[in-house]
């Protein structure tokens, strides 16, 4: 898909959810929200996190079957392993993959929470709606993202 | 209502897996400045918003004729230091949140153990909130770091 056309598909879609719905796009806190079906934390007991989980848990659900769809229709859906040049350059087993990824998870999940907000909820609403706090943490996530991609494949590998 | 989000999660993990925001390499040459894929993504997807936003700030109201609510999210020292933490963790994973539950879908095994990971982070940030709250001057809890 030509990058024009994925990205005026993303504004429309956040655009819909705020005109149809009132809901402002971002898909991180749907981790606490999950968290706080089983995690009892005063964090996770705040009325944002309570209400937020009616509507971030389905679009959660969306993305999942969005993926599913493109796969079944774009060649078939099947369980794979593969993972492009990390497997070419780094290349550990499945159960490397799996400790890489959790570790990369963990990051994601405290980093986002801490940062209030991930690529959507900062990067396409925030910078959309000029908030200075989504353009600082934008440049900051910007910034880990291109020092450890360039450590790992122009460095350590 | 929820057919609603579910509809466009779907499309938006859709358009998300079509486009290589959710895929390793495309996530990998964007860090490297190999491709301009995902940033053309992204500019296309601020610029269109922002002025939609404009619009429908100017009119104020949705669909259904309810006043536009647009939370704002607090400025703290959490969104560079969270938003530093993020970025490693978009290197290493290759997805960032949402492409996380996209790739689950997809059918890559591996994002499962970046989900577990994910909500392992979440869960132990919300448990030392008040803990990082001093040390950080986070907001107050019922306020948060930022709803997105």
């Amino acid at each position: 898909m030509h990058w024009a056309a994925a990205g005026a598909a993303i504004a429309a879609i956040t655009l819909l959810l705020l005109f149809l719905a009132n809901r402002r796009l971002g898909i991180s806190t749907g981790f606490e929200d999950i968290c706080s079906l089983v995690l009892q934390v005063p964090y996770l007991r705040r009325p944002a996190v309570l209400s937020g989980r009616r509507w971030r848990l389905p679009l959660l659900a969306g993305l999942v079957i969005g993926g599913w769809l493109s796969a079944v229709t774009g060649g078939g859906w099947a369980p794979t392993w593969d993972l492009g040049l990390f497997d070419q350059v780094i290349g550990l087993g499945p159960s490397g993959k799996l400790a890489w990824m959790f570790v990369g998870g963990a990051f994601i999940g405290f980093g986002t929470r801490l940062g209030g907000g991930c690529t959507s909820g900062h990067g396409i609403f925030g910078l959309s709606n000029l908030e200075m706090p989504s353009l600082v943490t934008t440049v900051c996530f910007m910034a880990g993202g291109i020092v450890t991609t360039q450590l790992i494949y122009r460095v350590l590998f | 209502m929820t057919a609603l989000y579910l509809v466009l999660g779907t499309l938006f993990g859709f358009v998300l897996s079509r486009s290589g925001a959710a895929d390793y390499n495309f996530i990998q040459r964007m860090f490297l400045f190999e491709s301009f894929q995902l940033y053309g993504i992204i500019g296309t997807a601020v610029v269109i918003t922002a002025a939609g936003l404009w619009v429908l700030k100017r009119y104020g109201k949705t669909v259904t004729g309810r006043a536009l609510e647009i939370e704002l999210k607090s400025f703290h020292r959490g969104n560079v230091i969270g938003g530093v933490l993020f970025g490693v963790g978009w290197s290493m994973a290759g997805m960032c949140p949402g492409p996380i539950m996209v790739n689950i879908g997809e059918g890559k095994v591996y994002a499962l153990a970046a989900l577990a990971g994910a909500l392992t982070g979440a869960g132990v940030f919300s448990a030392l909130y008040r803990k990082l709250q001093g040390a950080l001057r986070l907001p107050p809890l019922a306020v948060g770091t930022g709803e997105g």
